[in-house]
């Protein structure tokens, strides 16, 4: 098509884009726009009274195509030229980025690597090359996850373990910022996996007017191939907490194939599943549920076998880093009377040596029993009246306990343990529960998850039985389960026998999550279990006054654990994630030998409020057991946050262990595990990313190429107006479209009159 | 409110009931027949087997069985004698008079001071045909609870409630009382129900037995329901004594009429010393508190008894609420 252009207007539709359209006439436009007038009337008159044997339709016809065919003679005339910026011959620079990752090392279209055609077409020989050097300066980089100069695209060894584009484009920009740059030419498949938002290197690349030009190489898809999508696992986790994970296996070519899907902790199998493969455009999911019981950093693999003929074998496989901790959480439970689900909660969790429930009853007015306290101060004046001595808990339960029994600041201090401190809050149904408890209007409502509707004068009258059952969401929810082999089959939930509320709780609120609803037998049922994110932590509500039901019920087999499991489940989720003082947080949680990784420390005082003016100190540990110590500086940018870069050189497992104090004040420490060694991040998602590059170049004024089209860069960068350009005129008038034209109508009056017999 | 006639009839067939039960030749632990017999003590006592009433609405005052003489609402208040002849209202869990309300209401409740009703050897001198399991009741159930809910802000239900050991309905009152074990006879159907009952996490306090010859048939039963479980002494640094009321000592509660006019607290001679014991789980959680040579019952109902020393109530109103607060936490 563009060639078709080309033919019928002598130069490509971009000369047209760029340039602009004049008009050269030595002769002054306005006599030459007269006489055309002048002509044109006389051709109007003479066909206008021609008389003879033609009707008055013939004289319209050919009177216009006369009239179109001096339109055209005029337009001529009048010399249209088009005006273009052309770059000036060795004056200008152009700067030439080759992606060196490993996914160029993919097979292209052509069944050839995809570095083939950078090593080929931009390699020094080249006639590409040569033509772009007859006018431009050129200067090669590579990239990956960095970037650097080149001398040219043999140089390329593709093991880069990552791509990011947009520091590419930012380092090349800096680079030739002090010469006339013309534009940018990227070759790359577009598989940025850097994670860093791309618009933030268009930005400078707009305001310095430079344009760039992208080839996308490699097919946009791989066939046949499979591919296991991103898995989400906590960051930490306790000892022997069940995880759930949906494992997403897309593919192309492999329709009708059942596949296992395995769970790997180093050679140890966790679980095993199996999935069929359905249409291309359809993952499949296959849910699996296991257990980590050895305590430290494992690297826990995800991954389908490689199938026969499979493109690319790499992307079966996800590997994802785990901290198990066997450091016991500290949960407050708050209950505001005697009651059955505090003996059965407790016993639900007295196995669980990483739960540390801490009991603090109101027995009679202002008369308190403390049970499992770590020592006599321990609450000795009741409910934690300070920050420091809430927040020293991570998860606080909330049970039959009215508002009023709290002061506003209390009640602001719980709101606060949420989401600032980012512990979990529970709060359990119960006549002095939720709305029956005066908790609307205060700051624990805005905490929870649902919504309190008006409360009953006697909480009786809205006692309620409820079967409960599982949202959708609730099915896979860590927090939902009555079983952690296997996900909680819906014969077990209908086998449990029915619990009862006193609290009408029938909507959550916007962003939370119903985990279990209660089926009342009427029209409304009842939420019995939900969730949501407030600030840092999260809010759960459990809308029951009976829980304890499911463990002592005759229905129940004395050797049912879903009780205890469901107890479990629910109190390890909820302070699972819970920040400790000192935060540790790796930019990425594995990397190969020689990459550089940013490490964050976010240091937090007491009252879990950042520190600026910390010492902290880190000591990295390499996998031979060598230390390094040095201080983290503070970031400056974000407040609490400390910062430094760690380029691991050997493979294996480096420990980072960071202290911080403030003056004489210990604040806090914490251990980060980084997982050295080869990567497959760039074989997944591999195919061309079409999309990324035409924005790329459609964004900055440039244009996108496939290795087809490719052979017009240099005359595009030629007038691209970046860099030290003159004008330059194209005459237009002698166009093969221009004359065609002239021809076509003067053809066509003939034609017409020789069949309508007027010659 | 019931018809007179109703009333009569029922008070017929208790009263037949008990009779028949009474006319048994000998003391037998035969199943079928103990079962019999319990029930018709159970029916004499005015306890129906309907579901309770904590998990089902009232349909309409007119089902309700309003007591046919002022009840004990204000703690220890005038407390009628037993009469078998007459059934006792409000007539045990069932009663559905709600003294906090004037309209019925469901009787949602969190605590249920349930009492066991067991299959015994049948009465002995100086307190009629009542069956073992059904001493000092209702009176001691209402006078305990009066109080209990006085000295706590426990939401517990006002009246008693007499539940058999082999109903599963059992499983729903987690705290459960029974006396007199020392005439224990529990069938089998008793034994499993009260075997899965503990395991399940219920939790049991045994009073007023006295002397080795019901220590004996008590332990007897009791290995029945848990065989091979120790009984073991219960100290007074064990949470059970200083969970509500700091008890320093384990004293002798004596039943009416002892422990005054220079009259001994104790029974018999091998039951001049108090003991608390218990029985644990296998993860060491106590599930049975043996409360020998004592009788709290007795406190509770005659409380209010100006010839009842008022330190032994005191001291047996404390260990109650102790070990109700302790159960219920534990």
């Amino acid at each position: 098509m563009e060639r078709l252009f080309e033919a019928l207007f002598k130069f490509r539709p971009l000369l047209f884009a760029e340039g602009d359209l004049t008009f050269t006439s030595p002769w002054p436009m306005a006599l030459l726009v007269l006489g055309a007038a002048a002509v044109a009337a006389a051709a109007v008159a003479t066909y206008g009274t021609a008389g003879g044997r033609t009707s008055a339709g013939d004289r319209t016809v050919l009177a216009t195509l006369r009239l179109a065919a001096l339109g055209v003679l005029t337009f001529c005339l009048l010399q249209p030229t088009l005006v273009l910026s052309s770059t000036v011959a060795q004056r200008n620079f152009v700067g030439i980025l080759v992606d060196d990752s490993r996914s160029m090392t993919l097979p292209g279209e052509d069944g050839q690597p995809r570095s083939a055609f950078a090593t080929e077409v931009f390699g020094a020989e080249s006639e590409l090359v040569e033509a772009l050097s007859e006018r431009f300066a050129l200067r090669y980089f590579r990239f990956a996850g960095d970037a650097g100069r080149i001398p040219g695209p043999e140089a390329l060894a593709h093991d880069g373990t990552r791509t990011d584009l947009a520091s590419a484009l930012d380092r090349a920009r800096e680079e030739l910022s002090s010469v006339p740059l013309s534009g940018l030419v990227v070759l790359s498949d577009g598989a940025d996996n850097a994670g860093r938002p791309l618009a933030e290197a268009l930005v400078p690349l707009q305001a310095a007017s430079v344009p760039v030009y992208t080839v996308g190489l490699g097919a946009e898809a791989l066939d046949p191939d499979l591919q296991v999508g991103p898995v989400e696992l906590p960051r930490t986790v306790l000892q022997g907490s069940a995880l759930v994970v949906d494992v997403l296996v897309s593919h192309r070519g492999f329709e009708g194939r059942r596949v296992p899907v395995l769970v790997e902790d180093g050679v140890r199998l966790l679980v095993q599943d199996t999935v069929t493969l359905a249409g291309p455009d359809e993952p499949a999911i296959a849910r699996v549920r296991f257990t980590l019981d050895e305590v430290g950093p494992r690297r826990i693999r995800v991954r389908v076998p490689a199938q026969d003929g499979e493109a690319v074998a790499q992307n079966n496989a996800r590997d994802i880093s785990v901290e198990v901790r066997e450091n016991t959480r500290k949960i407050l439970y708050f209950e505001g009377e005697p009651r059955w689900d505090v003996k059965f909660l407790k016993r639900a969790v007295e196995d669980d040596p990483n739960l540390q429930v801490v009991l603090l009853q109101r027995t009679a007015d202002n008369k308190f029993y403390r049970r499992d306290i770590d020592g006599p101060e321990e609450l000795v004046d009741g409910f934690p009246d300070t920050r420091e001595e809430l927040f020293a808990y991570e998860g606080l339960i909330l049970g039959s306990v009215e508002a009023s029994f709290f002061t506003s600041d209390q009640l602001s201090m719980i709101a606060d343990f949420v989401s600032q401190r980012g512990g979990g809050l529970l709060t359990l149904g119960g006549r002095n529960a939720l709305a029956e408890g005066g908790y609307g209007g205060t700051a624990v409502e805005e905490a929870l998850p649902v919504v309190l509707e008006q409360s009953a004068a006697e909480p009786r009258r809205a006692y309620t039985e409820v079967k409960v059952t599982p949202t959708p969401a609730g099915r896979s929810h860590p927090a939902a389960q009555l079983r952690t082999d296997q996900e909680t089959p819906d014969s077990l939930w209908e086998a449990l026998p029915v619990l009862s509320t006193l609290n009408r709780i029938e909507r959550v609120k916007p962003g939370a999550t119903p985990l279990l609803v209660g089926d009342t037998g009427g029209d409304t049922d009842r939420i019995v279990l939900a969730h949501q994110r407030y600030g840092r932590g999260k809010s759960v509500t459990l809308a029951v006054q009976d829980l304890w039901i499911w463990q002592m019920h005759a229905d129940v087999p004395l050797e049912d654990l879903s009780h205890e499991t469901f107890v479990q489940q629910i109190l390890r989720w909820l302070v699972e994630g819970v920040p400790e003082r000192v935060e540790l947080r790796a930019e990425l949680d594995a990397v190969e030998p020689g990459e550089a990784v940013r490490i964050g420390a976010t240091v937090l005082d007491s009252t879990y409020l950042e520190v600026n003016d910390a010492s902290v100190l880190a000591t990295i540990t390499d996998p031979t057991g060598a230390t390094e110590s040095r201080l983290l500086d503070w970031s400056v940018e974000t407040d609490g946050l400390y910062a430094t870069e760690l380029r691991p050189d050997q493979p294996g497992t480096w420990t980072v262990d960071v202290s911080a104090a403030r003056g004489e004040e210990m604040l806090g420490a914490g251990v980060l595990h980084i997982a050295v060694g080869p990567s497959d991040v760039e074989f997944f998602d591999a195919g061309r990313r079409t999309a990324v590059l035409e924005r790329l170049a459609e964004s900055t004024g440039g244009r996108f190429y496939t290795p087809e089209t490719v052979g017009s860069l240099p005359e595009d960068l030629q007038f691209t107006g970046a860099g030290v350009t003159v004008t330059e005129e194209r005459d237009l008038w002698d166009m093969p479209f221009l004359f065609l034209t002239l021809l076509g109508l003067l053809g066509a009056e003939w034609t017409y009159r020789r069949l309508r017999g007027l010659v | 409110m019931r018809p007179f006639s109703t009333v009569l009839t029922a008070a017929a067939v208790a009263v037949f009931g008990v009779i028949l039960a009474s006319s048994s030749p000998e003391i037998s632990g035969d199943g079928e027949r103990a079962r019999e017999e319990s029930e018709a003590a159970i029916s004499a006592a005015g306890v129906d087997r309907s579901p309770p009433p904590r998990y089902s609405f009232f349909a309409s005052p007119a089902g309700l069985r309003l007591p046919s003489a002022p009840l004990p609402t204000e703690a220890l208040g005038p407390v009628r004698a037993w009469n078998p002849q007459e059934p006792q209202e409000p007539g045990g869990a069932r009663n559905s008079q709600d003294p906090d309300g004037v309209s019925p209401l469901p009787e949602v409740r969190e605590f249920f001071f349930t009492r066991a009703a067991y299959t015994g050897y049948r009465g002995r001198g100086g307190w009629g045909r009542r069956p073992s399991w059904a001493i000092d009741y209702p009176e001691a159930d209402h006078h305990f609870m009066t109080v209990l809910k006085r000295l706590t802000n426990l939401d517990g239900y006002d009246w008693d409630n007499a539940i058999r050991l082999e109903d599963p309905e059992l499983r729903r009152f987690p705290f459960l009382y029974a006396l007199e074990v020392g005439y224990m006879d529990l069938t089998e159907p008793e034994v499993r129900g009260l075997r899965d009952y503990l395991d399940a996490g219920g939790f049991l306090v045994i009073d007023d037995f006295w002397g080795m010859r019901e220590w004996d048939n008590f332990v007897y039963n009791m290995s029945r329901v848990l065989p091979g479980r120790e009984i073991e002494d219960l100290s007074l640094d064990h949470p059970l004594f200083n969970v509500f009321y700091d008890i320093t000592e384990v004293r002798q509660t004596p039943a009416i009429g002892r422990g005054v006019n220079g009259r001994p607290t104790w029974e018999s001679p091998d039951s001049k010393v108090p003991m608390v014991k218990g029985i644990h789980d296998d993860d060491g959680r106590l599930m049975v508190v043996i409360n020998w040579n004592t009788d709290l019952g007795d406190a509770w109902e005659h409380a209010e008894n100006p010839f009842y020393p008022l330190e032994y109530s005191t001291y047996a109103y404390q260990v109650g609420v102790n070990m109700v607060v302790y159960g219920m936490s534990h």
